[in-house]
């Protein structure tokens, strides 16, 4: 591989200078309906995505098997009003319902947009039947559209492409221009080419996805995540240097998966039917949850994590009761979320229709706390501001998080919001040959650094902190003795070696990493009670108390430190009196 | 490490540049269509199986490593809480 070593010498990065209204950082599934939406108000829009080219980039470049949608189909559950009365106690009273209220009431809207743009919600075996939709993770309805999503990004990618946007592929933005408390831009670089890009934007719409690579999985492969390991909480993370408020970030997340693979394509799974049982070949889900295997996600690795704890693993998911018909489907769709799903069970040597496999809990991620209608990020109001104006958020990086869905939905809005903030500002001043020159000098110094600290190794230390001190099971002292071991990394940031450009990307991914690991522990160690099945679990604290509990806890950057406020949700956690009692309620 | 995208080279004939920009990490490098496709960071491989899935020659094959196909870690490691050397969990494991 040596031949691919890069001659270039930081010198040799060009800069390019670029004029927009509304950048958008992130070309997933948020970032793409956040350029339709700045686009239709006339704004001049550039998108920057890490990733390959927009039609593909992003946590479900590769395919999606499902849509949460709301369509009216005459059923009780199927209304906005219904599942709003639920969202509540699905979030045990911490979110902000009138930034949900938002998602969901923009539900319906968003299927009709993305049908008109080219996506096919039917099922592909029976093109002229009803949507085929099933319930999970608690939610009280069959809501979840199952599809085949193998070019749902190619084609909402072609729709910002179409729109007019000027897109950077493969370029990472390092942090956001401010100027007098406002956005004034962002600088970013081609991580192949190190080209250098100095955007000048009014408007910021960030739109990072989730923050993986945080914790050690079954296998040791930092890379084997269950969500995308390329999605580092670069937005999150700006947001908190350039200002921002972030919220819900002691809320970690992850998901049930095939031992030693972390994967997606367990709600099939547990949505079709599943079992989840322990070694004595008990289904124990009901010890934690009325709902047992249909539960929230969140509570499902809670009962899977404390089942192994009390020494009844191994834990296995179990399809051999399903009819036929069922685990077709299941086998079919297997690929659409992960291709390489049947390839794994096939090297595996498992034959899922026949036998139980093993299972365990994924690494520890930082998205929605396991729940839908709540986000661990960048704090965001009904229109998707955050606490500066200029700045935007929408999707995983966003403290209003629900799938796909969700981004869709919550992105749109926040480029409709963007368009409008942006047009009606003064355009940013232009940057002098001076500070263009400091800025450049300053993304480039990794790549300078010769005989430094590797970013592997760096990356390693946070893992292991994070694993180690922090975890599923949480106590004051630890969680203290993290933060302190985090600030000792933080000072040795500036010996990261870079390498190449690729590596200047993973030298800034591996410092925003560290970033969310510090803020996951400082907002954790802030509440103190347990709340949320797995997603935050003091030992010190082991009860859930509203009286301490239903708050949202904030954080933000004051004088380079994270400081944590709070304040009531003046929401209830217990579920909502029935409106009716209709037949889809009751779990078959 | 064990190659985690195996590649081909003789049925890698088309000519194509799709394995490069359907990765969605910065993995498989193939510049131009007449240059092999060459697997630079397979440390960052996310096992998603999207290049062998939409290769049009299937020139392309996910290989899972052993600690992945038939891992042996203790998932109690995970958890935040310090296991014993003999594997045994600690008697003031809190009851949870």
């Amino acid at each position: 591989m040596s031949k691919f070593t890069d001659p270039l010498q930081p010198s040799d990065s060009p800069v390019h200078m670029i004029e927009a209204d509304v950048l958008v950082i992130g070309g997933g599934v948020a970032g793409c309906l956040a350029v339709v939406g700045a686009a239709k108000s006339g704004a001049r829009v550039v998108v920057c995505d890490k990733g390959g080219r927009i039609e593909r980039s992003g946590s479900v470049g590769g395919g999606v098997d499902h849509f949460f949608a709301i369509l009216h189909n005459g059923q009780e559950w199927d209304t906005p009003d219904f599942l709003l009365n639920y969202i509540p106690s699905l979030t045990e009273g911490v979110t902000d319902l009138d930034v949900a209220e938002k998602l969901v009431r923009g539900l319906p809207e968003m299927v009709h947009m993305l049908e008109k743009m080219g996506v096919d919600f039917h099922d592909p075996e029976a093109p002229d039947a009803p949507y085929y939709r099933h319930r999970v993770f608690g939610l009280p309805g069959e809501y979840t559209i199952n599809f085949d999503g193998s070019n749902f990004k190619h084609i909402i990618g072609r729709a910002a492409r179409q729109a007019g946007a000027r897109i950077l592929e493969r370029t990472m933005v390092k942090d956001v221009l401010m100027e007098e408390g406002r956005p004034r831009g962002a600088v970013a670089f081609n991580i192949r080419t190190g080209e250098v890009y100095l955007i000048l934007a009014r408007a910021v719409i960030l739109a990072t996805g989730d923050v993986n690579r945080l914790s050690r999985n079954a296998s040791g492969i930092p890379f084997d995540s269950w969500h995308l390991p390329y999605n580092t909480g670069d937005g999150q993370a700006m947001a908190l240097r350039a200002g921002a408020r972030l919220a819900n970030m002691e809320f970690t997340e992850s998901t049930l998966s095939p031992k030693g693979y972390s994967s997606q394509g367990m709600n099939a799974f547990v949505g079709g039917g599943a079992y989840v049982i322990n070694s004595l070949g008990e289904r124990f889900m009901f010890r934690y949850h009325p709902n047992g295997e249909r539960a929230r996600r969140t509570d499902l690795t809670h009962g899977v994590a404390t089942e192994i704890l009390e020494g009844r693993g191994p834990i296995y998911f179990d399809c051999r009761h399903l009819p036929p018909g069922d685990i077709d489907r299941l086998v079919n769709t297997l690929g659409v979320d992960r291709p390489a799903m049947p390839t794994f069970f096939k090297q595996k040597h498992i034959d899922l229709t026949r036998e139980p496999f093993e299972i365990s809990f994924t690494e520890l991620s930082v998205r929605r706390g396991g729940v839908y209608f709540r986000g661990s990020g960048i704090h965001i109001d009904p229109e998707g501001t955050s606490s500066i104006p200029g700045i935007f958020a929408a999707g995983d990086c966003s403290s209003m998080s629900a799938g796909i869905a969700g981004a869709s939905v919550m992105g749109y809005l926040a480029g409709q919001s963007a368009g409008r903030y942006a047009v009606a500002q003064p355009p940013p001043t232009h940057l002098d040959k001076e500070q263009t020159a400091h800025i450049v000098k300053d993304v480039i110094r990794p790549l300078a650094m010769k005989g430094g600290l590797s970013f592997h190794a760096f990356e390693d230390e946070v893992r292991s902190i994070v694993t180690d001190y922090i975890g599923y099971r949480r106590e004051e002292r630890r969680m203290k003795e993290a933060i302190q071991r985090l600030k000792a990394l933080h000072n040795r940031e500036s010996d990261l070696e870079a390498g190449d450009h690729h590596g200047l990307m993973r030298v800034y991914e591996a410092r925003n990493i560290r970033m969310m690991a510090e803020t996951l522990a400082t907002t954790a160690l802030e509440r103190r009670e347990s709340r949320g099945g797995a997603a935050h679990v003091r030992v010190d604290f082991p009860q859930t108390d509203d009286q301490t509990g239903l708050r949202m806890f904030m954080v933000e950057m004051v004088e380079d430190e994270l400081q944590v406020t709070s304040r009531p949700t003046g929401l209830s956690s217990s579920p909502p009196e029935p409106i009716s009692r209709p037949s889809t309620l009751t779990e078959s | 490490m064990t190659m985690p995208i195996v590649i081909n080279e003789d049925a890698c004939t088309q000519g194509c540049t799709i394995c490069d920009y359907f990765c969605p990490g910065d993995i498989i490098y193939r510049i131009t269509p007449d240059q092999l496709p060459v697997v630079k960071y397979p440390d960052e491989c996310w096992y998603c199986g999207i290049c062998a899935d939409k290769c049009p020659t299937n020139a392309i094959t996910v290989i899972f490593p052993p600690q992945m196909l038939n891992c042996t870690t203790d998932v109690r490691t995970l958890l935040g809480i310090p296991v014993p050397d003999d594997g045994s969990m600690p008697d003031d494991t809190p009851e949870l």
